[in-house]
């Protein structure tokens, strides 16, 4: 049931995006009761009016995997940068390569997203490069040793869920490392729904941050995930197209001889 | 001498250690860049600051 990702054995296959939280100490809360284990966060200026009174790296908890986000990158180079400074406050190597293409959907420029994994696996880090579901670009980040490759299942706190599940299973089902489904997750069928299609662990920032109660709802997900992932270990039944009689079809009480 | 700090422009002497204790920010949980370059933190002490000198100091926020 435990997942091998990065070096180390992850439990909870729901990995947390801390951005929109309205209250960090929650974090600690996910991690205590609900054995999340993984968190993203970003790197950002100081704002100088604000100074860092309250920093996130208070509240996250030492034993948890911090995974640096490289988002606001708008090409290889800054992503590598935001990297290095990412490892340089956190001393964690694990990053996630984030480097948006366009503004309006967020979709990941690809190319640049292989550039920046090229030199940071070189660089030492554990890369998680989140991706459009190209299953030929997974494959060159497969065969360049990221540790897992993150392909979207709909845009960036959209919560519109899988909107391209057959280029997902196509991942899926070709390569090797593991696949997280990351972005768009809205509702926990949809995590549920990304499990059952034998996603590793998925990511979800927008849809537990901006809800009415963070914990609660990082709580429903987290049941979901193990749902769903327990599904798939077992192994989920064929569709078929016609009704097939749950009870037995003999000795029906007929009140009168045939 | 007129340094950049995260686009605000200021009139300091020093060194990065005492910039940051000119804003009152513990060394912890940052990075500083300077000129769009990382300067580790053992040099904080020893770098000299230059006229017009952008300075970024970073840290880590809620992010997906």
């Amino acid at each position: 049931m435990s997942l091998m990702i990065g070096g180390k054995l992850i439990v909870n296959r729901l990995f947390v995006g801390t951005g929109k939280l309205p209250d960090y100490s929650v974090i600690k809360r996910m991690y205590e009761e609900l054995k999340i284990e993984v968190f993203a966060v970003a790197v950002r200026r100081i704002n100088l009016e604000k100074g860092t009174k309250y920093s996130i790296l208070d509240f996250l908890p030492k034993e948890a995997k911090i995974m640096v986000n490289t988002s606001g990158a708008r090409n290889h180079k800054e992503a590598v940068k935001i990297a290095l400074i990412g490892r340089e406050i956190t001393n964690s190597d694990w990053v996630k390569i984030e480097i948006s293409g366009e503004l309006k959907y967020l979709f990941p420029d690809n190319e640049e997203t292989l550039k920046a994994s090229e030199i940071l696996v070189k660089e030492g880090f554990k890369v998680f490069p989140y991706i459009f579901p190209d299953l030929v670009l997974a494959k060159k980040l497969e065969d360049i040793g990221v540790s897992a490759v993150m392909p979207l299942g709909s845009p960036i706190g959209s919560n519109k869920g899988i909107d391209c599940e057959t280029l997902l299973k196509a991942i899926i089902n070709e390569i090797d490392i593991p696949v997280i489904i990351d972005a768009g997750i809205g509702k926990p069928s949809h995590a549920a729904k990304a499990m059952e299609l034998g996603a590793d662990a998925v990511l979800i920032n927008t849809a537990i941050a901006t809800s009415f109660d963070p914990f609660l709802m990082a709580k429903a997900f987290s049941m979901a995930v193990s749902a769903g992932r327990l599904a798939y270990e077992i192994g989920l039944p064929k569709e078929q197209e016609y009704a097939s009689p749950s009870s037995p079809l003999a000795d029906l009480i007929r009140g009168e001889t045939k | 001498m007129i340094i950049y700090v995260n686009d605000k422009e200021i009139n300091f002497e020093g060194n990065i250690k005492e910039l940051l204790k000119f804003f009152n920010y513990k060394p912890e949980g940052i990075a500083v860049l300077v000129n769009g370059e990382i300067l580790k933190r053992e040099y904080w002490e020893t770098y000299k600051l230059k006229e017009k000198d952008y300075i970024e100091i970073v840290t880590l926020v809620g992010g997906g």
